[in-house]
């Protein structure tokens, strides 16, 4: 028989563990987020918290607008704009129409294995779409079998942002059978792609993705006699270009000029370089200004991001050689003659201080918002799944920071990576243009981007104008890294969404 | 309770022995794919496959470092709290401190590389503390049964 002493222990322990289950599943269950709207995400500190001297809680005193602190509570009331209301005027009629098709599918990967992915019309990439600036451009997406639903965002297009193509945030995942049209303008020329944004660290991976290429509105603007697209992915740990294992010829005059519009579709940075000199022309769609040579420096395009660079055809009887991501390359000039491969510089070409400056549109220094966007990681719990995750401001999705902006806010943001691995951030609908980066000022042309890569400590001061209304992601495009919490949202003051993530639709954007 | 002590102290050191194994492969596997004429980049990192056929090894490298040891450890902790027997806990409380240190500074190679020296040092003093804790649950005579030997004189 048990002493009474050695009972008391046994109650007293069995409470122990009780309290300490039930205070451990009720912490658990907290975390499970349901179904929810981005709407909610970041209550409590609503820009006021990382805003700077100048930033949300001044510009809210500043007028007398009623609605001016409608969009911090993320209450709907009468002055609100539903996002599928910020489209394109919808009485233009296009010129450029197109119709794709997505099935989840075997991908066909010429030179490699085939793997199971997804396909646009039938192959991976699918087909590269062309459009002039200025041109109403209307894509007729159809999901013929990819089970858990598909969408297609335009990445690097600054598009309105009911077409975004966002599952849960401007629109549902369209599902087996379903259909969605998006219609944008293609205002500024240059190399873009378009991807899914559901469940998109899968969708993306296995291939539901495609080249689309913004021609300038006067052929005399190209600075190139002939282009070449260079889309990478890697399909089951096979580096492709263009969707095939193997690398491509440009059949180039001698001195011609190629045009070669690098898309890095993967999760990581992608190197591009050659023993020859080469120019980078442009940078995420937006031209460098004077773009000089290139010589014995490696290019970093993080993922993501796009770079056209030139590069000049060789005399007669002779090729170069333009490794474009690591594994593949482009030869350009004599198709009968080869280059042989050249390692890789060590030094990379710093962007920062690249091409001549010039005046931007706006002043950075009169910023109305300025925000932190600060990367670390910790152990935690995201919809009740431990996991070592990301965090911004210190704080773990979805109790993330929300970017309350006004239209024609001058926004500056400090981004910074206090974690031990690299982030291409990328902000949905607007570029941002880079003022410095661990406090050094840019010297070069301007350098805009819409996905931009951090490297471990590092700190980049960005501005752009809040000049496309919305609801805007800003996330790392590792996707695995955003499934991971690394995701916040820019929004305008007055705008709202009725899509929900989990819910019925089945939303899940990252 | 002291069979368990010791059974998950064993199950660490073996996890450490299962983790070099599994390492070793993976980077077998790298090697070989690079020696075959593969490029290993940042792109087929993130998206997996670097390992080739010693993928496998990367896979349970970071589950059982990453989740199962760390798990294991946890419950040693809370396990040596029902085991009277002296060290006990002190030698749980260092083999997680141990594991907590080891999963910090995988998690920190990519960007210090040089961290890998001491990641792999610490894994040969987690082998060590898990053994001392597990050996100690045989040498020491156990206080428990002296108690339950007094507490049966009393009630007989």
């Amino acid at each position: 028989m048990p002493s009474r002493r050695e009972l008391l222990r046994g109650v007293a322990i069995g409470v122990a563990v009780t309290t300490a289950l039930g205070a451990g599943a009720l912490a658990w269950s907290s975390t499970l987020l349901g179904e929810y709207s981005v709407m909610a995400m970041g209550e409590g500190h609503s820009g006021d918290g990382y805003a700077g001297h100048d930033g949300h809680a001044e510009h809210g005193t500043s007028g007398a607008d009623p609605s001016a602190a409608s969009g911090s509570t993320g209450a709907v009331n009468v002055n609100e704009v539903d996002v599928t209301s910020l489209t394109a005027d919808p009485e233009r009629p296009a010129d450029v129409r197109v119709e794709l098709v997505a099935r989840q599918d075997t991908v066909d990967v010429p030179g490699g294995r085939a793997i199971e992915g997804y396909t646009v019309n039938g192959t991976s990439p699918g087909p590269e779409l062309r459009a002039r600036q200025g041109d109403l451009v209307e894509v007729t997406f159809v999901n013929e079998s990819v089970t858990d639903g598909a969408t297609l965002h335009w990445h690097g297009i600054d598009v309105p942002n009911a077409a975004d193509g966002v599952a849960g945030i401007t629109q549902d995942a369209v599902p087996v059978g379903g259909r969605h049209v998006y219609r944008f303008e293609a205002t500024d020329a240059g190399t873009y792609w378009y991807h899914s944004h559901q469940v998109s660290h899968e969708q993306v991976e296995g291939g539901l993705l495609g080249a689309i290429v913004i021609e300038p509105a006067s052929p005399t603007d190209a600075a190139a006699d002939l282009e070449a697209t260079a889309l990478l992915h890697v399909y089951g740990g096979q580096h492709t270009l263009n969707g095939r294992v193997s690398d491509e010829h440009v059949d180039a005059a001698p001195g011609a000029t190629v045009r070669v519009r690098v898309i890095n579709t993967d999760q990581g940075t992608a190197a591009v370089w050659s023993a020859a000199p080469f120019r980078v022309l442009a940078t995420d769609g937006h031209d460098v200004n004077e773009p000089t040579d290139v010589d014995g420096q490696r290019l970093l395009i993080p993922a993501g991001g796009r770079a056209d660079v030139a590069v000049q055809a060789p005399p007669e009887g002779d090729a170069v050689r333009l490794h474009v991501g690591g594994a593949r390359s482009i030869l350009i000039g004599d198709p009968e003659a080869s280059a042989p491969p050249t390692p890789q510089p060590a030094e990379t070409l710093d962007l920062l201080a690249y091409g001549t400056p010039t005046p931007l549109s706006f002043d950075p220094a009169s910023a109305d918002r300025s925000f932190d966007y600060v990367i670390a990681r910790r152990f935690g719990l995201i919809d009740g799944r431990p996991g070592n995750f990301w965090t911004i401001n210190g704080r773990m999705f979805p109790d993330v920071p929300m970017f309350h902006v006004r239209e024609g806010d001058v926004v500056v943001m400090r981004i910074v990576n206090d974690s031990g691995d690299v982030h291409p951030m990328h902000l949905h609908g607007h570029h941002v243009v880079v003022l410095s980066r661990d406090g050094d000022a840019a010297s070069g042309s301007p350098w805009w981007v819409d996905s931009l890569d951090l490297h471990p400590g590092e700190s980049y001061e960005i501005a752009f104008v809040a000049d496309n209304p919305g609801i805007w992601s800003d996330h790392c495009h590792t996707l695995a890294h955003a499934v991971d919490g690394l995701v916040a949202h820019l929004m305008y003051e007055g705008v709202s969404t009725p899509f929900t993530i989990n819910g019925a639709a089945g939303n899940r954007p990252e | 309770m002291r069979k368990i002590y010791a059974g998950l102290a064993w199950i660490i050191a073996g996890g450490v022995v299962v983790q070099a194994a599994a390492i070793a492969f993976a980077f077998g596997g790298v090697l070989n794919r690079v020696s075959n004429g593969d490029v290993v980049d940042k792109a087929l990192l993130e998206s997996g496959g670097a390992g080739g056929s010693g993928e496998l090894g990367f896979w349970i490298h970071g589950i059982v470092g990453g989740v199962v040891i760390p798990l294991i450890a946890v419950a040693l902790l809370v396990v040596s709290f029902f085991v009277r027997v002296r060290g006990a806990k002190l030698w749980a409380a260092i083999t997680l401190g141990l594991v907590s240190l080891q999963v910090t500074l995988g998690v920190s190679i990519t960007d210090v590389p040089y961290l890998g020296l001491i990641h792999g040092a610490n894994a040969l003093a987690i082998v060590l503390a898990a053994v001392i804790a597990a050996l100690r649950m045989r040498r020491t005579p156990s206080r428990t049964r002296a108690e339950e030997a007094t507490s049966d004189a009393v009630a007989a």
